[in-house]
């Protein structure tokens, strides 16, 4: 059975190992490292031992000895028919992932609309292929008929990797293609590469709450399925000479959808924290919800708009709308102004693109100080009040 | 009408931190906890239990020390609680995870009758993928619904919801059997009461392992996950830092010019 | 010495106000660092004769923080725990500035974690003993969690465990105190005891205090009233809820025990007081493993489902039950979960035995749940405080008025009906909660002018009266501080306090420190 192994006649006892694992599994007993229950295969324990005496054993599964090839991207509509611009950051990765592996990139599009318009969109960004494929139940049948017809077209196609935007839409066909498919799924990944040696698709992601990248393969499942954020990658610069072929596929096989959309509505929008100029956000160095709440005066006396990353919402201090990271929203103003976060990845992954972050924290080695460009070693809530006072002082003037 | 729950025992925190000196993990010695978004999905269905009739059913994988958090549910109102444990379900991905959750329920409808409801968070606090809603809902052949928002009607033939995606607010009906996973805040989480504590002690929880549910064990644990992690890393930054020194006046004073645009 | 000691301005104004909402008035203000710093500050007041008020987070209530002229020693950034050892108990013992927050104190120990850069080589050593033992926990819990140490010592503070664990006076090893005379106070608990009432103190660097404590007899129940006396006592027991009229504490060693494996918490609720008071006499005889009584009345119950309604922070909260007019918050501690369930069927059959339902009850179990039972306790004076400040906004001469007193075990269903007999006959409007575990519940009266306001300042003092009659204390937790002097005084009359301020004049002899708390400054009762 796959399993951890740790060879006892290697280990020597440090306790290096035991203090690395993020589970607490390991004990020493007798001198020797020995596992409890909970172990999640997560590897760190094989990377810290210093005599290299712990291993995870897993039984290898061959697949048919079939093979796949090509990287498929698989795109989002908007309502009126235009591509989501996650659907394109995903074709210029696609594109450098195809250069490294050798191979073809293909967009898979699907709509109930005309789709000529989109078609040569994406071939003037550089895609080899686009497969095309327009049918009325696309309009009704919420997301059934999209992973339908990707999982179809996957078994017959046979393409290597497949990425797919992890917007909420993404992030429920994307696992029920890959259970179709048996095959593995990243989600939320941040960088993506080839191997050059094992030519696997490398699926970086933030893990344990998000002070460590853990890179993921699928070595022997087929296809390589990763979602990723929308705006994590950058929109492709346009290419030099486009010169791919677009496929019409056969409408979908005659399926009455399970799901009935009676009606779709946009949500009240108007300005999220994408759109903020200025933006201030606290994490849990603010203390407690009053001082979020001066936090909250201050950016309103300054004309900003302010957030909060995650375990502020997990506490129910802020609604999630205000949540800023890769779970929340994706933000990018001139100036973000971070008091008391201390930059766990998800979160950092959601603010990368401001012009310039401004991290305050009482803590030096807090991971926020690693995007800052500016950086103020003390304490949050005393600069804010400070800054209300100044304020308040200028308007009894 | 017949309700599953998916449930997931995760760590009270979603921090791991490292501390600095001596290179070892901190943690916060907090005992884990059924996870929030699961609490919401169980609420769901101790409502619609309350007011259609019906079982709810609670079900989970874990080490055998999840039964406590099963107890919890059991003691706000579920009627049975299952526990999928083995060393074999172990290091699963979501692939092998929702192969063996499914094969759970399977072995309880053998007893009840086939399932009209499952619910499941939107997803875990601890691995954030949101991916066992849709992939438990293939393996048992049914329909899903993801981010469903609010329960607009519900008989024990269909219902009609209304889930907040991508900006975007759908009403969509379905027939029942359906999966829904759901978001936080759609309703407010119960507490148990003494009575519900009490009896939860005594209720049917059901601790099944491979054999059990005849789970083929290429499907399963790390076997049957085609994922696996390669590597576990800080990450690399090489952004410089200009720390500002000086009182909090001067401090502000630079934040000041910085937010007017000035350099 | 320019830097350290500043003249106060208005970017400094936050110091002139605590808690108790009373707000005051000074010339200048430090914020030490270190004890070499404070020392530096008593020296230059010494020196002019300027008087001191030493202040942590300023979270107390009872105004012992706000200055009325003088200077201002502020602690906040004395806020480092800076060694750690292990008594002959095996019990470990951090000591701590008096600036350091008792949420930040109580996330440390948590996690284990604590910046030891300026830690001797003997403390890390014994930290690693931490490290590898149980979980560990500093018990006393106030409402305010971002109260200091020093602040929790100097009014010796209590939270709803201490119906168990008792208040901070219990958990605290060792003071180091410095005095306006420049001495220096340091004793660990054992090292210093009186004869009687006859008490000898070491000074540092060198010196003696020789002290004839007071002769009074403290009341028989949960107390913070003027200064800690009995025969024989622990000098550490003195030093503790002294109120910041003694000396600056810049060292208080805090004993940690180890964490409950279970803690639960279970809120019941009943139709009527009486039911809820019967409840609580039969628990506290009864149920093992208890830790925490608290209560909370009909009126409190109705402000909080009229925030909820107001306010989206509140609508977090659980919706309390109609038809009930009270409720009891019982916490268990334990490590056998077999008899916390016992202790938790016990609770359930108490309340079905007085008219309430096992149904109509809340249980929390992890962390969680308790956080949300937690988070409905604070929202009561939350919720309090909002009203009071909508209508001082009318009427600003309208504080709270809230009691703070505490009667013996066997009196608590005479100071029940007391309360009531009371608030009928004034017709004021009032809500009470509080830890009844202790007889020791806070009627918040509610006053809609000035007119009510006198009125209930009257029903106040004559309370005050009675429950000193019965043998209680009229200042149970909070501390005298300023605005309770006049209270201090019925307690113990004149010959006490006098006997009190004699020590006080050991300590500080030219009266310094604290003006205004516990004795009233020249002129008479501050207000």
């Amino acid at each position: 059975m796959a399993g951890l192994r740790i060879n006892t006649s290697l280990c020597i006892g440090c306790g290096l190992c035991v203090s690395a694992c993020p589970q607490g599994v390991l004990v020493l007993e007798d001198g020797v490292a020995v596992e409890q229950d909970g172990c999640i295969f997560c590897g760190i324990c094989v990377q810290t031992c210093p005599v290299q005496a712990i291993s995870i054993e897993k039984e290898e599964v061959v697949d048919e000895n079939i093979q796949y090839s090509g990287i498929w991207v698989m795109t989002q509509l908007r309502g009126d028919g235009s591509l989501l611009p996650v659907s394109l950051e995903l074709l210029g990765q696609g594109l450098r992932l195809a250069q490294e592996r050798g191979c073809e990139l293909s967009i898979l599009l699907a709509g109930a609309v005309d789709l000529q318009v989109q078609s040569e969109q994406l071939i003037q960004a550089g895609a080899d292929k686009v497969y095309v494929c327009q049918d009325a139940s696309f309009a009704i049948g919420l997301e059934e008929p999209y992973y339908t017809w990707l999982a179809d077209m996957a078994r017959t196609h046979k393409p290597e990797v497949i990425l797919v935007g992890a917007t909420d839409w993404g992030r429920s066909i994307a696992p029920r293609v890959a259970a179709r498919l048996r095959t593995g799924l990243t989600a939320d990944c941040t960088v993506l590469s080839i191997d050059p040696e094992t030519e696997l698709l490398l699926q970086t992601r933030p893990a344990f709450g998000g002070n460590l990248m853990a890179t993921i393969i699928s070595p022997n499942h087929r296809p390589q399925m990763a979602t990723v954020r929308p705006g994590i990658f950058p929109l492709p610069e346009p290419i030099a000479k486009p010169k791919g072929e677009i496929i019409r596929c056969e409408p979908l096989a005659k399926i009455v959808p399970l799901l009935e959309l009676l009606q779709c509505e946009t949500a009240q929008s108007g300005r999220t924290l994408a759109d903020a100029e200025i933006l201030l956000i606290a994490g849990r160095g603010i203390g407690n919800q009053k001082n979020l709440k001066l936090m909250q005066t201050l950016a309103e006396a300054l004309g900003a708009d302010w957030g909060v990353s995650r375990p502020l919402v997990d506490a129910g201090w802020a609604e999630y709308q205000h949540q800023v990271g890769q779970t929340g929203s994706t933000v990018a103003p001139r100036v973000l102004l971070s008091f008391g976060v201390s930059g766990a990845i998800q979160h950092l992954a959601g603010i990368g693109r401001s012009e310039c972050i401004v991290a305050i924290n009482t803590d030096a080695t807090a991971p926020i100080f690693s995007v800052a460009q500016i950086g103020i070693v003390g304490d949050c809530v005393e600069i804010i009040k400070e800054w209300l006072k100044q304020i308040e002082g200028d308007s009894t003037v | 009408m017949r309700i599953a729950v998916c449930v997931k025992q995760v760590p009270s925190s979603n921090e791991v931190r490292m501390d600095p000196v001596t290179n070892t993990i901190i943690r916060d010695g907090k005992q884990s906890v059924i996870n929030p978004y699961d609490r919401f999905a169980l609420e769901l269905a101790l409502q619609i239990k309350e007011r259609l009739g019906g079982s709810v059913v609670v079900v989970s994988m874990g080490i055998p020390a999840t039964a406590r958090i099963l107890k919890e549910a059991l003691s706000c109102g579920a009627d049975e609680a299952v526990l999928l444990s083995d060393r074999a379900f172990a290091g699963a991905d979501t692939l092998a995870t929702s192969y063996t959750l499914h094969l759970g329920i399977r072995k309880i409808e053998q007893r009840l009758g086939k399932f009209d409801l499952v619910l499941c968070g939107r997803m875990a606090i601890d691995g954030d993928t949101a991916q066992i809603g849709p992939e438990l809902a293939e393996q048992l052949g049914i329909p899903h619904i993801t981010d469903m928002e609010e329960l607009l009607e519900i008989s024990q033939e269909q219902l009609v919801c209304c889930r907040l995606a991508d900006g975007e607010r759908q009403r969509v009906a379905v027939q029942l059997p359906v999966l829904l996973t759901v978001n936080k805040d759609i309703n407010q989480p119960r507490l148990p009461n003494i009575e519900g504590v009490l009896w939860a002690e005594t209720a049917p929880l059901h601790l099944w392992n491979a054999i059990d549910v005849q789970a083929n064990l290429k499907r399963c644990g790390l076997t049957g996950s085609p994922t696996q992690v390669v590597r576990t890393q800080v990450p690399q930054r090489d952004q410089e830092c200009k720390i500002l020194l000086g009182s909090v006046s001067e401090q502000l004073k630079v934040l000041q010019h910085l937010l007017k645009g000035e350099d | 010495m320019e830097s350290l000691i500043r003249t106060m301005d208005d970017s400094l104004a936050e110091v002139l106000r605590d808690e108790s909402r009373n707000s005051g008035r000074a010339e200048s203000v430090s914020f030490p660092r270190s004890e070499e710093e404070v020392l530096k500050v008593l020296a230059y007041c010494r020196s002019r004769g300027i008087s001191i008020t030493v202040q942590g987070a300023r979270t107390g209530l009872a105004a012992a923080a706000v200055p009325y002229g003088g200077h201002v020693l502020n602690c906040s950034k004395m806020n480092q725990v800076i060694g750690c050892r292990q008594d002959e108990h095996g019990r470990f013992i951090l000591t701590c500035q008096p600036g350091v927050i008792l949420s930040e104190l109580k996330k440390a120990i948590d996690s284990k974690s604590f910046d030891m850069s300026l830690w001797s080589d003997e403390s890390k050593a014994c930290f690693e003993k931490v490290r590898k033992a149980e979980r560990q926990f500093f018990p006393p819990d106030p409402t305010e969690a971002s109260a200091t140490i020093g602040g929790m010592a100097a009014c010796n503070a209590s939270g709803a465990r201490t119906f168990a664990y008792k208040s901070m006076r219990a958990h605290v090893d060792r003071v180091r105190m410095v005095l306006t005379t420049g001495k220096v106070v340091d004793v660990r608990r054992g090292q210093a005891t009186a004869q009687g009432r006859s008490l000898e103190l070491s000074l540092l660097p060198e010196g003696l205090l020789q002290l004839d404590l007071p002769t009074y007899q403290m009341p028989l129940t949960k107390n913070a009233a003027g200064y800690y006396v009995e025969d024989d006592m622990d000098a550490v027991d003195l030093l503790v809820g002294s109120d910041g009229t003694l000396g600056v504490m810049t060292e208080i060693d805090c004993i940690l025990v180890p964490h409950p494996t279970f803690i639960w918490g279970v809120s019941c609720f009943f139709p009527r007081e009486q039911e809820a008071v019967e409840f609580v006499i039969a628990a506290r005889a009864q149920v093992a493993d208890l830790v925490a009584l608290e209560s909370f009345d009909g009126n409190a119950l109705q402000l909080l489902r009229e925030q909820r309604l107001m306010s989206s922070a509140f609508s977090r909260l659980p919706q309390v039950p109609e038809d009930y007019g009270y409720c009891i918050y019982a916490e268990l501690h334990g490590s056998e979960e077999g008899c916390m369930l016992e202790a938790l069927k016990k609770l359930g059959d108490l309340t079905e035995s007085v008219g309430g339902d096992r149904k109509h009850t809340w249980v929390a179990r992890n962390e969680a749940d308790l956080a949300l039972l937690q988070f409905f306790r604070h929202a009561v004076p939350e919720s309090t405080n909002l009203l009071i400040d909508r209508r001082k906004q009318v009427c600003p001469v309208i504080t709270k008025l809230s009691t703070d007193m505490s009667v013996p075990d066997d009196k608590l269903r005479e100071v029940v009906a007391m309360y009531r007999r009371g608030l009928a006959e004034v017709g004021l409007e009032s809500a009470a909660w509080g830890h009844i575990g202790n007889n020791h519940i806070h009627v918040n009266l509610l006053p809609r002018d000035e007119d009510e306001f006198v009125r209930g300042k009257a029903l106040y003092q004559r309370w005050a009266e009675a429950v000193v009659a019965m043998g209680g204390a009229v200042a149970a937790e909070h501390g005298i501080g300023k605005t309770k002097v006049a209270m201090l005084k019925s307690m113990y009359g004149e010959k006490h306090i006098q006997e009190m301020r004699a020590v006080k004049v050991a300590f500080d002899p030219l009266q310094l420190l604290g003006q205004g708390n516990l004795f009233p400054v020249e002129g008479g009762e501050q207000q």
